[in-house]
């Protein structure tokens, strides 16, 4: 939108004209139509926006005119007129009413190479149109949320980088959801402000394109993952008497739906998460099932074993196979849930073995271990909980079991940790502090999204207030509000200079950060009578930022800190509450060392096995596999196999290589798993290159063959 | 003779009864470490136990390795001395 200001004829005549206001200037204003110079303007606006009073918004218009008329420029725009305005502001101290009277939005030079360049903070966007809007949009609602929405404290924690505040350019929407499949087969797809209605699925396809659709309307008012629930399972009631022919084609055009999902917000694919289970979850067994129609069955869930174990071997049969040209479909991502009730299900070793060799082969499978004989279910960012009482209520009417994180912030914990000095004491009340400021966040952005949702079915957040089962789709009281952590390897590097994996105090006192926060936590959420819990943030930029920071504040202390490449920038801090991501470490004993963190980490925790190039047995992963569950506390594991895809032949190798090993082309991308997904290498960020060439790969370990990958007990 | 780590919460029924055991055996001059898991460094012992359920107990050998735990349940003193003195001449 232009808001070009020409100067007409001369300067020196202009000048005389000056007391009248009546200047021969054009302004084009950002409706786009042609005004006249008024001052008037920027006394309405400077009334409208702020508390100056009239007196002081005429004197600082006749300013700011006689400074146009004064000087000599040939041509002004709108914004620079709204600068003069904010100098006169800053002039008389008016501090806060520059503020309110700020203009939002980008230097010329920025959006040009936004547009020529592809965006690296988030490795999800591909370049192009879509997504250079995207990145418009974000830029401005961040200076929006920092301005308007976070008090000055908080913003400033967040560009000083104590904190890191997520998806500022999604302010107005909740960080990510976890859905029932059992909502849209009951209500059909009637969302608001839509056009058509659709009622209820009859068929195993609609139901998919009703699914498809209402992701798509869901990525519009989250800013993160969408993760279904049992999806499998509320599948089934739709498939029975269907060919094995029949059902890998519905398998097939699901994920190929939800990988194909480019074209969706900014280009951004959906990030999907689906939860599936071998056996009928305990609280699911006599739930009524919901069939063609919406229509309850007769029968419970518990009839609808056989068509809910074919249909999630269905889709790891597409998984095996993978896309087109042979590489890993990067969503939506299956996560299988390792139960008690797994093991005591026919077919689980066989079902166990498939899934483990499409983790070997193509890397896609989460193997989430849900222990002990407590119901949890998974929802969004890896967000896992204890049913409580009223949530097994819900289970009876699984529609209901919608929930969300409405935020993440993330603590910079090696920054606590250069702070405190070698102090503990100082060391234990600076991450209390953080930890207070975190919550401050969340209260904020809590008060700002129900200032959104109080505007009901005609506000901007329709979908989320829509209330088709007598409560808003958005369960407010169900929000989860997601404290992270980055660099705790750091930090005791720092604080008792060994890391982690360098001795059992180093790892011991990494316990007790983490101790000391989850207190933290449950103090806050007894306070506030709200849900905050700690997450192990995926941070696939906030890793990189935070290393840069430090490295300007901390600095020389830093310098030896950092992990990565520092000549070549490539700089980085472990992520959560990892060990070095090149500590030389059994597998089996780096997960069962993350995995004592993990009780103490409600959401997202996940321990990366990365495989590099190797190829283990499906009967060593299985092992693997049950061991884990067994033998320690990890709540999730995944292992990561790396690959080159060719952009000549299309065809795709195992490792990462400089050129394609079937046509010799260099034209060729790696692609393996950034933090909780896979992308191609070529779009990751420094820090996140830094991380993977340090990357250990278990080399050692997979050689083994069959003992490779067993546990030492 | 190795030491003894116990386990407990303010608000848990059966942990007075553990706690009662680390005080008789600390009269016979065991040592004993008693961990509440309210407290940052009792949490964090806990979990390097992977401790989910109080009360427990914890026998460890010199070398802080684990020789026996019961978890979540309230042994007799008697049985948790018969591991904590076996193998002593
Ligand atoms: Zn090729």
């Amino acid at each position: 939108m232009a808001t070009v200001i020409d100067i007409k004829g001369d300067h020196q005549e202009f000048k005389e004209e000056v007391e009248t206001t009546d200047m021969a200037l054009f302004v084009r204003t950002s409706d786009e139509a042609m005004l006249g110079w008024d001052r008037q303007r920027i006394v309405d606006a400077l009334i409208r926006e702020t508390y100056v009073d009239f007196d002081t918004a005429k004197e600082i218009a006749r300013e700011v005119e006689d400074l146009i008329a004064t000087s000599k420029i040939k041509m002004i725009t709108a914004p620079l007129i709204r600068e003069l305005v904010d100098t006169k502001l800053v002039e008389r101290g008016l501090e806060q009413a520059r503020k309110m009277h700020t203009r939002l939005g980008m230097p010329l030079y920025d959006v040009d190479q936004l547009i020529l360049h592809p965006n690296k903070e988030n490795a999800n966007v591909p370049h192009g149109p879509e997504a250079t809007n995207l990145t418009l949009a974000e830029r401005i609602k961040k200076e929006y949320a920092l301005l308007s929405v976070f008090s000055q404290e908080i913003a400033d924690a967040h560009m000083r980088g104590d904190i890191h505040l997520h998806d500022l350019g999604f302010i107005d929407r909740p960080y990510c959801s976890g859905q029932s499949l059992e909502y849209i087969k009951r209500f059909g797809l009637s969302l608001p402000n839509s056009i058509a209605m659709a009622k209820p699925a009859k068929h195993p396809e609609v139901l998919l394109a009703h699914m498809v659709k209402f992701a798509a309307a869901l990525q519009s008012h989250f800013a993160g993952a969408i993760g279904w629930d049992s999806i499998n399972l509320f599948f089934a009631p739709y498939l029975v008497g269907m060919s094995d022919q029949e059902l890998e084609q519905l398998a097939q055009m699901m994920i190929f739906e939800f990988s194909q999902q480019a074209v969706a917000r900014g280009g951004q694919a959906i990030f999907t998460d689906l939860n599936l289970y071998w056996e009928i979850p305990k609280h699911f067994e006599n739930v009524p099932a919901i069939g063609p129609g919406g229509e309850f069955t007769g029968k419970t869930y518990s009839d609808y074993l056989e068509e809910s174990q074919r249909f999630a071997k269905a889709l790891f049969d597409i998984y095996q196979e993978g896309d087109g040209s042979g590489r890993p479909f990067f969503f939506p991502k299956p996560l299988v849930h390792i139960t008690e009730k797994f093991f005591k299900t026919p077919g689980h070793m066989d079902f166990l073995y498939h899934i483990c060799d499409v983790a070997s082969e193509k890397g896609n499978t989460y193997f989430v271990f849900d222990r002990g004989e407590t119901a949890k279910i998974s929802e969004c960012c890896r967000l896992s909980f204890k049913l409580d009482q009223t949530d097994l209520e819900d289970a009876k009417q699984p529609w209901k079991m919608r929930y969300c994180a409405l935020q993440n912030v993330t603590l910079n914990l090696p920054r606590i940790a250069y702070l405190a000095k070698g102090e503990d004491s100082k060391l234990f009340s600076k991450i209390a502090e953080f930890v207070q400021m975190a919550v401050k966040a969340h209260l904020e952005k809590k008060l700002f999204i129900e200032k959104l949702l109080s505007l009901g079915e005609k506000g901007p957040l329709a979908l989320l207030a829509m209330e088709r089962d007598g409560s808003p789709y958005l369960r407010m009281h169900r929000a989860s509000f997601l404290v992270g952590m980055v660099g705790l390897n750091e930090l005791v590097q720092i604080h008792t200079g060994q890391e982690m994996h360098q001795s059992k105090q180093a790892f011991k006192f990494g316990l007790k950060v983490i101790a000391h926060m989850k207190l933290l936590v449950d103090k806050f959420s007894q306070r506030y009578g709200m849900r905050f819990v700690l997450e192990q943030t995926p941070a696939e930029s906030t890793a990189y930022r935070f290393a840069k920071l430090d490295l300007k504040f901390h600095s020389p202390k830093s310098g030896h800190i950092v992990k990565g490449d520092l000549s070549k920038g490539e700089v980085y801090y472990t992520n959560s509450t990892y060990l070095n991501n090149s500590a030389v470490l059994n597998p089996i004993e780096r997960v069962r060392q993350e995995g004592l963190f993990h009780p103490l980490i409600e959401a997202g925790a996940l321990t990366h096995i990365w495989l590099g190039e190797a190829r283990p047995l499906k009967s060593s992963l299985a092992n693997f596999v049950i061991k884990t569950f067994q033998l320690t506390q990890n709540d999730q594991v995944a292992f990561s196999p790396e690959f080159t895809t060719c952009n000549r032949c299309y065809r795709t190798s195992r490792g990462l290589r400089s050129s394609c090993v079937y046509c010799g082309s260099e034209d060729v991308d790696g692609i393996t798993r950034i933090t909780g997904y896979f992308t191609k290498v070529s779009s990751w960020n420094k820090g996140k290159i830094g991380e993977l060439r340090n990357r250990y790969r278990n080399q050692t370990f997979l050689k083994e063959k069959e003992e490779g990958m067993a546990l030492e007990s | 003779m190795g030491l003894i780590k116990i386990f407990t919460k303010a608000k848990c029924p059966r942990c007075p009864a553990v706690k009662e055991i680390g005080t008789e055996l600390k009269k016979e001059g065991v040592p004993v470490l008693n961990y509440d898991l309210d407290t940052i460094d009792g949490l964090a012992e806990a979990s390097f136990y992977s401790i989910l359920s109080t009360p427990s107990i914890v026998i460890e050998d010199e070398e802080e390795r684990e020789v026996i735990s019961w978890r979540g349940v309230v042994p007799t003193l008697q049985e948790v001395k018969r591991h904590l003195f076996r193998g002593i001449p």
